[in-house]
């Protein structure tokens, strides 16, 4: 048997081909002749093929219609090509609301249009820090227009590293990195996701799926708490609504809906790692960043004659009773408007903006959403001094 | 443009429609090296540029070395070549990691220097592509190569859209006596060629990124210590992943150049399955490793050597191959790491090669055990972002944190479990054989069961992936 080793020795050794000198006749371009032609099994191709196309096609079609049959509907995905053909549309002189899930399902555009005489560009973001957002407006010399922020204590004092940051940064990042195959991706698959159900980044992908499998875990697993399910949808503008099934006041969405609502806005445990009083300090001392941060990007919107004015929108029920428990409003709330000595609008200092409630605790309805910008309209006005 | 993107679906569906229903052969490669073009412009117009001058400088050199009549002039131009290459990749790859190490270095004598930040994008599959043009100059300077008479030629083979990014390093003596006359397609070449793509895709988009990229992102982006169990769960995610995201893009490849008609040489062969370090470079990324061997191992002598030398010469390839896919010392170090592999590989097979128990089941079974952990240990300073992450991963593989954290969910651990068992098994069916005999022998109804299997599952997907590991080398 042929040992390894002169297998080895073997394989190192060039072939002859490489040395010989080609005759003139495989020398057009002087290289080797072609020597190497890939093997392509003989299989009944066609049969195959037509056979894979339709299995393919029913498939997807039974998916489809199952979820369009459990409540899924077609919508947007709210990706950073998403959010970046937003922020293309902001003008020198535009308003635009930036910050969290709030900010996109509570603020109706067409509203504000008809109040404030601009159309707002939407590029809140479910989930996020308004911080980067701001950030971005402030650094971009040519913005000197109205800032609506949406401010959910927890989000907007995320610490660097964390979801909520994360997700506005790569936003952030792809808006002065988008390639061209990006954008044209983005057109191609937005036609797509209007009309396909089934297309749920977060929710139906084979990830989601098996993150759903009803599996026991370790104690100490790491499991990251689960996003909620499809409650809205998104267009073109990044105009969020609610959907009917969620709206219900009592619908079985919106329950479920209340109860991941809980565990996503309880902080994580500190790390096992460092120190208790370690990681309270080094978050304290993020907060306090953030704080700064802010005030800094506030005053260098203002020298260019941008206004800022920050918002507290509706929640409700047992999500409200958390978020002022952990994030009370003097902490957060209070210290903002303070530092940047910009205007705020806080839903409950207002009678009229107090009295909606939220069907899922955190988000109106797009029928309340509607009223409740007609009723904000003059609070922003006065605020904005317009 | 990614593979992975309804972007590419798309453009390569308008090339292949427009490539097939020209019937000129000039302008079916004009047409190509215009695709080729926009699907690189796409990430960035001026790096296309920059693609086409080292293109037409290393056309001209080589047309001035296979011109020139003495040796010393030859050597001349290609070592204005290689100079003009390896320093546009030095410039764009290595140009920040040069100035902070002459930093470092300046700085252990006592010297402060504080260079200047350079905010250099680096072009997309830049080693890749300078791999491609370097073959040409080097292969005319062997004698091997006669330097082709259209530039035209010689940028659709740099710069062939299926291969331009990451690889396969498909070398100019391979591809440009493919564009001498057009390539009929035989019988089946297309659909198969369809169904390569899928594999490609199946292999990135739901075993790489779906079942395995988000254990192993955990494993080496958490702070804290990690117990054995987990730590080596990790490592072995990312083992399965690299090798799905680059044997996957390279599958992808194969096939969209079969739709069009050409052929490009495996990259891959079932790397795991590998018994010695020597076999399993002969199955990675086979395209790099036989560039190295070729026009670096042989001509520092090769294994013709004294023992001494050779195993030095194993050394260097495998340094230079460590840096080349990126600019730190942790690629370095996986290089080096692989080179003494091989040394000790070499030493014991002169030592024990003719021993009878070498050669026993339970012999080759150890063996094949041992390359799979030494290459997942490798794989740890390729991962890690740095030397802290990578001695916190190797402390807690070697029982260095007993009390440390267990952060992995039992759905990750079965899917790493599931998938990393499912890929050596194949790998070992497949060894000593390809994948076209493997179909070649399956019933028609299971090529047809897994390549819907395989649509079914990348659609289900939703192209919620990553960008492919090996474009940022």
């Amino acid at each position: 048997m042929r040992s390894s080793t002169s297998n080895f020795k073997r394989k190192l050794r060039l072939p002859r081909l490489f040395f010989r000198k080609p005759p003139e006749i495989e020398s057009i371009h002087g290289g080797p002749p072609l020597e190497y032609v890939r093997p392509i099994p003989q299989l009944p191709w066609r049969g195959i093929t037509v056979a894979v196309v339709l299995i393919v096609i029913a498939a997807a079609s039974a998916w489809e219609l199952y979820c369009r049959s459990i409540g899924y509907g077609p919508t947007l995905h709210d990706n950073e090509d998403l959010w970046t053909s937003a922020r293309r549309r902001v003008k020198p002189e535009s308003i635009v609301i930036i910050g969290d899930s709030r900010g996109w399902y509570d603020l109706d555009l067409d509203e504000l249009q008809k109040g404030l005489g601009k159309r707002p560009v939407q590029l809140a973001m479910a989930g996020s820090c308004a911080y980067p957002v701001l950030a971005d407006l402030a650094n971009d010399k040519n913005f000197h227009g109205i800032v609506i922020c949406s401010v959910v204590p927890r989000l907007f004092i995320a610490p660097p590293g964390s979801p909520p940051m994360d997700h506005a940064e790569k936003a952030v990042r792809r808006c002065h990195t988008q390639t061209l195959a990006q954008r044209a991706s983005q057109y191609l698959d937005m036609p797509l996701e209007e009309h396909v159900a089934f297309l749920k980044p977060e929710e139906l992908t084979l990830d989601g799926l098996l993150k759903r499998l009803p599996i026991p875990n370790r104690p100490y697993a790491l499991i990251s708490p689960r996003l909620p399910p499809y409650f809205g949808t998104l267009d073109r503008e990044r105009r969020a609504r609610m959907i009917e099934k969620c709206a219900r006041p009592g619908s079985e969405l919106a329950r479920m809906t209340q109860q991941i609502w809980l565990p996503l806005f309880t902080p994580p445990p500190p790390p096992s790692y460092i120190p208790q009083e370690e990681f309270a300090k080094s978050m304290g001392q993020a907060i306090e960043q953030r704080f700064h941060d802010v005030v800094a990007a506030v005053q260098k919107l203002r020298s260019r004659g941008g206004k800022i004015v920050f918002v507290r929108l509706p929640n409700s029920g047992g999500l409200k009773a958390l978020e002022d428990r952990q994030t009370p409003r003097a902490a957060v709330w209070d210290r903002v408007i303070k530092d940047t000595a910009a205007p705020g609008i806080y839903y409950e200092d207002s009678p009229d903006l107090a009295g909606f409630n939220c069907p899922e605790w955190s988000h109106l309805s797009a029928g309340d959403s509607v009223e409740f910008s007609k009723r904000l309209i003059p609070h922003l006005r006065a605020a904005l001094q317009m | 443009m990614l593979f992975n993107s309804l972007t590419f679906v798309v453009f390569f569906v308008v090339v292949v429609a427009a490539y097939w229903s020209i019937s000129s052969w000039n302008a079916r490669k004009n047409l190509l090296v215009v695709a080729s073009y926009i699907f690189y412009g796409a990430w960035n117009p001026p790096f296309a540029a920059l693609l086409f001058s080292t293109t037409a400088m290393d056309f001209w050199l080589g047309r001035q070395m296979s011109r020139a009549k003495g040796h010393h002039t030859r050597r001349a131009w290609l070592v204005a070549s290689v100079c003009m290459n390896l320093s546009m990749l030095g410039f764009f790859k290595y140009g920040n990691f040069l100035l902070q190490n002459f930093q470092w270095l300046l700085a252990r004598i006592g010297i402060i220097y504080r260079p200047p930040h350079l905010d250099i994008l680096l072009p997309v599959g830049i080693s890749f592509y300078t791999f491609h043009s370097l073959s040409y100059t080097l292969d005319i300077y062997r004698d091997v190569l006669k330097p082709t008479k259209s530039l035209r030629d010689f940028v659709l083979a740099v710069s062939f859209f299926p291969q331009l990014v990451a690889g396969p390093i498909v070398r100019a003596g391979d591809f440009l006596p493919q564009l001498v006359r057009p390539q009929p397609l035989r019988e089946g070449q297309f659909l198969w060629g369809l169904l390569l793509m899928t594999l490609g895709l199946f292999e990135k988009v739901v075993l790489a990124d779906t079942m395995l990229s988000g254990s192993a992102d955990r494993i080496f982006s958490y702070a804290g210590p990690l117990i054995a169990l987990d730590s080596w769960l990790g490592v072995m995610a990312f083992a399965g992943q690299i090798f799905f995201d680059f044997a996957g893009y390279s599958t992808c490849a194969i096939g969209a150049a079969l739709c069009l008609g050409f052929h490009l040489k495996d990259n891959f062969r079932f790397p795991y399955a590998a018994i010695g370090f020597s076999d399993f470079w002969r199955r990675w990324h086979i395209s790099l490793s036989t560039f190295l061997r070729d026009y670096l191992y042989i001509p520092l002598g090769g294994n013709q050597v004294r023992p001494v030398r050779a195993g030095t010469n194993l050394v260097i390839v495998m340094f230079l191959g460590g840096l080349w896919h990126g600019a730190a010392w942790t690629f370095v170090v996986w290089g080096l790491l692989h080179g003494s592999y091989l040394v000790v590989e070499r030493v014991a097979r002169g030592l024990f090669e003719h021993k009878e128990w070498a050669n026993t089941v339970a012999t080759r079974l150890l063996a094949w055990f041992a390359t799979y952990a030494a290459v997942c240990i490798a794989w740890v300073f390729f991962r890690a972002s740095d030397f802290t992450v990578a001695a916190r991963m190797l402390g807690g593989m070697f029982g260095g944190h007993p009390h440390g954290d267990a952060i992995l969910t039992t759905r990750e651990m079965l899917q790493i479990a599931l998938v990393t068992g499912g890929m050596i098994l194949v790998h070992w069916s497949l060894r000593d054989t390809n994948i076209e005999t493997a179909v070649m022998r399956a019933p028609p109804w299971i090529v047809t069961t897994a390549w819907a299997f395989m649509a079914c599952a990348i659609i289900l997907t939703q192209g919620n992936s990553n960008a492919f590991i090996y474009f940022q080398f």
